[in-house]
């Protein structure tokens, strides 16, 4: 099996709510998955799950064959800093920091030093499309090149997966749409799978597999053909 | 017009809006009460100069008629102060004294309540033996404070006590009422009650400012959202301001309550040998009113000045920018008011001087930002962990919002150094112990001196007796005897009518006082810049929180951990608190040196260390008290913007 990620039978219950009522999904390496449902069908909360933010209520989920949901906090969290990337809606980037280092962070947080670290994420600043964005902060770029910082930022580690829930959801469509592109082409040129929420079919339409979400179960596409 | 909806933000603002609401609700009513400490104190001076007005009479002017002859003089039992109120009445109908139902007829004596209980728990020989028998118990409005000692002794206007040659200054004079005037102590009292309060105000409004904004950041992304769907501007400052002050009100009455709590405990703070009466400590109504309109009043105002933002535009806050840097010109504003102190001595008006003392003040509070914007730059410079980056990026963004988490302990600083210059030292004395002296008219001394030896010897106190041109001096054989020493005092009074025998330490005993009121004070305007600054850092710590909730929230789903943010959070204080906090004590000292008297001396060094420790250890409670605010906002799994 050649599954970077994998979910199986998971449940999630909130109180009286079943946000996940028992979902198998698999994703291959450099594969983009869109999931796509109605709002409040559990997309969140599947992400949620498979990124190691929340424990599932019942089912496994597998990284590179490793089983992390079992994994203490602080183990999940040094895996979401190493292996896992995220670019969520907005404000996700640190005010006062320029963007060069907001996408630099997460390499020194992983004891990069400094130095090499806002080097390297100067790298990804061209093929971006943010040449001499890098030393603005976040508040004096617009909309849709905050999200392409973000996708830097969620790439600059090169993670193994990356998780991103409506990541054009405050953007208009044309720049959500070059945005969206950005982000499935930068994830797939770097080896990474990626896994995105979405509620624009045109969207879906880029990543490799569509999966539809309805009340906590999966319609079709959760496993690869 | 919006009040039904603005009250449904406050209540639906959620968790954290509540959060935000109590922390202003706390902090006004912590600013409440002490600000009405700072306030009533003022008042508490002045009126204890006032009820001890009477006793410091004011020679009657030409032409107006005379209606009694009015002497005080000091004297002593233990190491405690006895005012001696002589009166004799000219005329029929002389005018009832302050806190006597008449006027004191010859041989009648009234004494104050502690007076009285010390006389009775005494033997006479050692106190009671010195007035006629007690007729009557002094009223309160006689008093400057409950346990002070007074004596009023009614006597004949030719009676030798009242004619007899004494010092200009506290010769008996014909007064034509009972007025008098506050004495030169009390109006000194009031200059150093003025002093502190301008300390402890200061601090108190840049915390109360610091509250204000803290609703607004609560509410400014709700408001924003309010714009975008067409809120008019006005609608907008209406509904924050209407907020803000329903909070800010209830504050002040909350803050007002717990003034009313402390007061028993406040009345004990013992000055001018003494504690309070409840009512001196007690806002007058007018002060009462003027606090509890003004206060909302202030948080309204400044809850307008930060909304500025939001109300320009729709996207407001959601847009943030680098901020235009900090002008030097502060600096300048800070050093031209240093430059005037050297210019400035003991001998400076005291309005010039509290004046330039507040500007001093003000000035440290404006160049704060200036540096702490200047130390985040040095710091994100240098950084090469993502903590001290993130801290040093954050100060140069908002140094404004990060000098009030730590501006509370500098300027506090800045009030430790002023008063540890200032402390006296202890008096050096050279009194000789066990010696009673008392000046004789010239000529007397011999006949005195016999007279003298008799009434010891009948009084059972052995003694030897010297004398010199003008001064008999009397020295106890048991010298550490306070009781012996009171025997003597006893036997002594009246000897030399119009004067008491007195120690060296006796004759010390004002300025001792002095030096130990000002120590007192000190503590007190350290205590309550302290609170301030302590509340304020804490206050602070937790609105940063709040304001940054989502980014931190989404940083740590990212994995960032909690303990990088935390480490964060803390450099961001403790950096500009170490370079300010230094800072200020600095200035405070360099502004005190004009009016040093002598070498600083250990105590105030003492203190001020004690004050630096304890400023360092309430900010890093402060800020270790909101880490589970900071664990709470993070561990959301699912932050939204709400
Ligand atoms: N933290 C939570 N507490 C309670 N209920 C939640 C929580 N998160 C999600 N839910 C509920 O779970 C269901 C799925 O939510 P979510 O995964 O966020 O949906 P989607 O992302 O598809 O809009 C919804 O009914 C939602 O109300
Ligand atoms: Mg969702």
């Amino acid at each position: 099996m050649n599954d970077v990620l994998a979910g199986l039978a998971l449940t999630k219950r909130f109180g009286q709510t079943v946000a996940l009522g028992g979902v198998d999904i698999a994703v291959r390496a450099a594969e983009a998955v869109a999931i796509m449902g109605p709002s409040g069908s559990g997309k969140s909360t599947l992400l949620h799950c498979l990124a190691g933010i929340m424990k599932p209520d019942d089912g496994e989920v597998h990284l590179l064959g490793q089983r992390i949901d079992a994994m203490g906090e602080r183990e999940r969290s040094a895996l979401r800093r190493t292996r896992f990337g995220f670019v969520f809606q907005f404000g996700q980037l640190l005010p006062e920091l320029p963007a060069e280092e907001n996408v630099a962070l997460p390499l020194m947080l992983g004891g990069v030093a400094r130095a090499q670290a806002v080097r390297q994420a100067r790298e990804w600043f061209g093929p971006l499309g943010l040449q001499g964005m890098e030393t603005r902060r976040p508040g004096e770029l617009s909309g849709g090149q905050a999200q392409r910082v973000a996708i830097a930022r969620a790439l600059v580690t090169k993670p193994a997966v990356v998780f991103a829930d409506e990541p054009t959801g405050a953007l208009d469509q044309s720049t959500g749409h070059d945005t969206m592109r950005l982000l499935v082409e930068a994830t797939r040129a770097n080896g990474a799978s990626l896994i995105v929420v979405t509620h624009d079919p045109n969207v879906a339409a880029w990543c490799d597999r569509t999966v539809e979400v309805r009340d906590g179960k999966l319609l079709a596409g959760g496993v690869p053909a | 017009m919006n009040l039904e909806l603005t009250w449904r933000l406050l209540k639906g603002g959620g968790r954290r809006g509540l959060l935000g609401t109590w922390l202003t609700l706390g902090a006004v009513a912590v600013s409440t009460a002490l600000l009405l400490f700072a306030v009533t104190a003022n008042f508490a001076f002045e009126d204890r100069g006032e009820r001890g007005a009477w006793r410091n009479p004011v020679p009657a002017a030409q032409g107006q008629r005379a209606v009694a002859v009015e002497g005080t003089r000091l004297d002593y039992v233990r190491d405690r102060q006895i005012v001696i109120v002589d009166l004799a009445a000219l005329g029929s109908s002389p005018p009832v004294p302050p806190g006597m139902p008449r006027f004191p007829a010859p041989g009648e004596a009234y004494f104050s309540p502690a007076l009285a209980a010390l006389a009775k728990q005494l033997p006479a020989a050692q106190l009671a033996g010195r007035f006629p028998a007690m007729t009557g118990v002094l009223g309160e409005e006689a008093l400057v404070h409950p346990e002070e000692l007074v004596a009023v002794v009614g006597q004949r206007p030719d009676a030798p006590v009242m004619t007899a040659p004494r010092g200009a200054d506290d010769a008996p004079v014909r007064v034509a009422d009972l007025a008098g005037e506050p004495s030169m102590d009390s109006q000194g009292y009031r200059i150093l009650a003025l002093i502190g309060s301008v300390l402890m105000v200061v601090p108190l409004l840049v915390f109360g400012g610091a509250a204000a904004r803290l609703t607004v950041a609560r509410r400014d992304q709700r408001l924003a959202a309010l714009r975008l769907v067409g809120a008019t501007p006005g609608q907008v400052v209406g509904m924050t301001v209407a907020e803000a002050v329903i909070v800010a009100f209830a504050g002040v009455l909350t803050g007002t309550v717990a003034y009313a709590l402390a007061l028993p405990l406040l009345t004990r703070i013992r000055m001018s040998g003494g504690p309070w009466f409840a009512a001196d400590l007690w806002p007058d109504p007018p002060v009462l009113a003027a606090t509890v309109v003004a206060v909302p009043l202030l948080v309204g105002l400044s809850a307008v000045a930060g909304l500025r933002r939001v109300v320009v535009s729709p996207l407001g806050v959601a847009k943030r920018e680098t901020p235009p840097a900090m002008r030097f010109l502060r600096v300048l504003v800070l050093l031209a008011a240093l430059a005037a102190f050297p210019l400035m001595g003991r001998d400076t008006g005291i309005a010039i001087i509290v004046a330039a003392i507040g500007l001093a003040f003000l000035s440290v509070n404006l160049v704060g930002p200036w540096v702490v914007a200047l130390i985040g730059r040095i710091t994100a410079r240098g950084a090469r962990g993502p903590a001290r980056l993130l801290a040093g990026r954050r100060l140069v963004d908002d140094p404004r919002s990060a000098w009030r988490t730590v501006s509370g302990v500098a300027l506090t600083g800045f009030v430790a150094g002023f008063l540890a210059l200032l402390s006296p030292g202890v008096l050096t004395s050279d009194a000789v112990p066990g010696q009673l002296r008392v000046l004789v008219p010239e000529g007397s001394s011999a006949t005195v001196a016999e007279h003298a030896r008799d009434r010891l010897r009948e009084a059972g106190v052995t003694a030897t007796v010297k004398q010199s041109d003008d001064v008999v001096a009397v020295t106890v054989a048991d010298r550490d005897d306070p009781a012996t020493l009171d025997r003597g005092r006893t036997a002594l009074a009246g000897l030399v009518p119009g004067r008491t025998a007195t120690t060296g330490a006796d004759d010390d005993h004002t300025g001792a006082q002095l030096l130990a009121d000002i120590g007192v004070g000190t503590v007190v305007v350290l205590s309550v810049s302290f609170l301030v600054a302590i509340a304020s850092a804490g206050i602070t710590a937790a609105s940063s929180i709040l304001d940054r909730r989502q980014t931190y929230g989404l940083l740590r789903l990212a994995g960032t951990p909690l303990a990088v943010l935390d480490r964060a959070r803390r450099a961001e204080t403790l950096i500009p608190l170490t370079v300010m906090g230094g800072g200020s004590i600095l200035v405070g000292a360099f502004c005190a040196t004009p009016f040093m008297f002598g070498a600083p001396n250990a105590n105030g060094l003492i203190m001020l260390l004690v004050c630096v420790g304890l400023g360092f250890a309430g900010v890093l409670a402060a800020g270790a008290l909101s880490r589970p605010l900071l664990r709470a906002v993070t561990t959301d799994p699912a932050p939204r913007p709400d």
